[in-house]
């Protein structure tokens, strides 16, 4: 299977780890994501400002997708929301449609609604299964806690990314729960990471991230684990900077859903990236037990 | 006539107008742009020896403005760019990197320009995703992407508003707050607001003693109408936006640092109380979490409202107009 990567462009600066893990977990399974370089900016950072602009972006996007009948893959939680939405408003308003693919047809280009998106999370829930994935692990972490954050765009509006239930998700948790490890109830599971304030008001954005790191750390979590790359740079450079202020005093380090799902399935450490994390989450290495000891 | 053009002694003639030719030539290269077959190897050999942070900044900027030189113009950067698709509906050359290399050296040169010239070139330089896809193509090796930083960070000092720093296009400088000189603290972010907020009678939005008047009836149309009368008017002010808003929750007296809450925008939205409405913090500090959307009883779509009103507020600061929602687009509703 092939997927058409939406590269998010904080990515290839800040997290190569996270497209790395990712190639590598998909990898194993036969899923291609393929980078293409006429790919733009999904729009999402442009959502504020002026909405044609925004729309044509991630309209561009799923157009190029659809000349290559390929479904557009993406890792992050923010692309995902504005490729859906975009999706969305483009099957429901056939004026604004045209209008997009008036502006797209200058480079030859229109979408149509024959491909769609789907999130990093999708494809492991859906395409690959919690099952196959417990099959293919080689190591387990019982005894490990995890915190999960899905991130605001894959869980809402959910009549636009209909991915899971936005008030009980469970899909992400038992991703989790495929390694062993457990999946701890917290208070602010479902909120935002605070990362869309980032530079527009630091103060409340990092009061935000200190909620959900306090509200983690409350329900037991030794670490978070995310899907996308907001949430992730959230969690470690913005929780480093929080440290250094004295905002927060125990750092809880993060954890991405691929390289808590590669350590678990034995692929190469380099892949992984896991030392890229800037609050360290070596310590994740001490919970891993070979699967077969476990039966006994 | 070889030999009448021998006896004029061309020969000596045409060797001094091709002497001189040359001469000119060479001393028109440094003009012209050809002057990239000097310039670009040069920068390309100081690139290779500096890094930002570590050489000295006096000559950071030095080599910084070598590399304007360096710049042949190829368009490589633009064809790769992350939001050149923008270009399409925001019709400002600056968007495209090849195009604002030509705008900095203009403002390098210390030619005077006019506050709407400065206007374009900042929309340009902060239309960016820091993707840093530019300087990965540049065929001269030129760190597009820091000579972007360093003209951002140079413009914060000219005090001008720049809205596009209310959107996530601000995370990059905000990661990277600690390696900003010392003196360029200032919080630009904080003046976009404050422009926004000029364009409300904020006398009127302070009196909060005094009744409130009918407002004016002209709705603002955006493009796929969550703000058509029907999408507010479903609103039978229960509160759970405000409720479940992250942002409101996060404050002991959320008005004072907000402005409006959610449920009171929509009911502001209602009255037509566009200086409430359009002076609200609440649109800057709004998350787009969908929180609020997702709760509403009512199927209200207030994220999809916010989201609205702020382009709104953002056209409106943008076009100078004040006090009268302008229709930005033609619209669809």
């Amino acid at each position: 299977m092939k997927y058409a990567l939406q590269r998010c462009c904080t990515t290839p600066i800040l997290l190569r780890q996270y497209e790395s893990s990712t190639n590598a977990v998909l990898g194993a399974f036969g899923i291609i994501s393929e980078l293409d370089r006429d790919f733009n900016c999904c729009g999402y950072p442009l959502r504020n400002y002026d909405p044609m602009a925004y729309m044509l972006a991630s309209a561009r996007n799923l157009a190029l997708a659809e000349k290559r009948a390929l479904d557009v893959l993406t890792l992050c939680s923010c692309c995902y929301g504005s490729l859906r939405h975009v999706e969305h408003v483009m099957k429901s308003d056939e004026l604004l449609k045209q209008e997009i693919n008036l502006t797209l047809g200058k480079e030859g280009l229109a979408y149509q609604g024959g491909i769609t998106t789907k999130h990093l999370l999708q494809v492991l829930y859906q395409d690959i299964g919690v099952e196959a994935l417990k099959k293919s692990l080689k190591f387990t972490c019982n005894g490990l806690k995890i915190a999960t954050h899905y991130g605001c765009r894959v869980l809402r509006p959910q009549n636009v990314v209909d991915f899971d239930n936005p008030f009980a998700p469970v899909k992400f948790d038992r991703l989790v729960e495929a390694t062993g490890a457990k999946s701890v109830r917290w208070v602010s599971k479902l909120e935002c990471c605070g990362s869309p304030l980032m530079g527009v008001n630091d103060d409340l954005s990092k009061d935000l991230t200190g909620k959900k790191l306090a509200g983690a750390l409350q329900g037991g979590a030794d670490f978070l684990c995310v899907a996308c790359p907001f949430c992730q740079i959230q969690f470690n450079r913005v929780q480093q900077m929080m440290i250094q202020e004295g905002r927060t005093s125990r750092p809880l380090p993060s954890i991405l859903i691929t390289q808590l799902l590669g350590l678990c399935m034995g692929i190469d450490e380099k892949a992984l990236g896991l030392e890229k994390n800037l609050i360290s989450a070596s310590s994740i290495t001490g919970f891993l037990k070979p699967k077969a000891a476990v039966g006994n | 006539v070889a030999l009448w053009l021998d006896e004029l002694n061309s020969r000596t003639i045409l060797l001094y107008v091709h002497f001189l030719a040359c001469f000119l030539g060479l001393a028109y290269l440094p003009f012209s742009k050809m002057f990239h077959i000097f310039a670009t190897p040069i920068s390309q050999m100081a690139n290779a020896v500096m890094v930002r942070g570590k050489s000295d900044p006096a000559s950071y900027a030095v080599k910084q403005i070598m590399e304007l030189d360096g710049c042949m113009h190829c368009g490589a950067c633009t064809l790769r760019c992350s939001v050149a698709v923008a270009f399409q509906q925001i019709p400002n050359v600056n968007i495209l990197p090849s195009e604002k290399i030509a705008s900095i050296k203009r403002l390098a040169s210390g030619k005077k320009l006019s506050s709407e010239q400065l206007a374009t070139i900042q929309q340009g330089m902060y239309l960016c995703t820091n993707c840093h896809r530019c300087t990965d193509v540049c065929p001269a090796g030129i760190n597009l992407q820091e000579l972007w930083t360093s003209v951002r960070d140079a413009l914060t000092r000219k005090s001008l508003p720049e809205p596009l720093l209310l959107s996530p296009l601000s995370l990059n400088r905000a990661l990277k707050a600690h390696s900003r000189e010392p003196g360029d603290e200032g919080k630009p972010e904080e003046w976009a607001k404050e422009a926004i907020e000029a364009t409300c009678d904020m006398e009127k939005v302070r009196d909060r003693s005094s009744p409130l008047k009918a407002g004016n009836d002209k709705l603002p149309r955006v493009i796929h109408g969550a703000l058509a009368p029907h999408g507010f008017s479903n609103c039978f002010r229960c509160v759970t936006c405000s409720n479940v808003c992250p942002v409101v929750r996060n404050y002991r007296k959320p008005m004072e640092v907000v402005g409006l809450m959610p449920h009171q925008i929509m009911h502001a939205v209602g009255l037509q109380q566009w200086d409430l409405v359009f002076s609200a913090r609440m649109l800057w500090d709004c998350l787009g979490c969908y929180q609020c959307q997702e709760n509403c009883p009512m199927n209200v779509h207030v994220a999809d409202i916010l989201y609205e009103l702020k382009h709104i507020a953002i056209k409106r600061t943008l076009a100078g107009i004040e006090k009268e929602p302008v229709l930005p687009r033609g619209g669809t509703s």
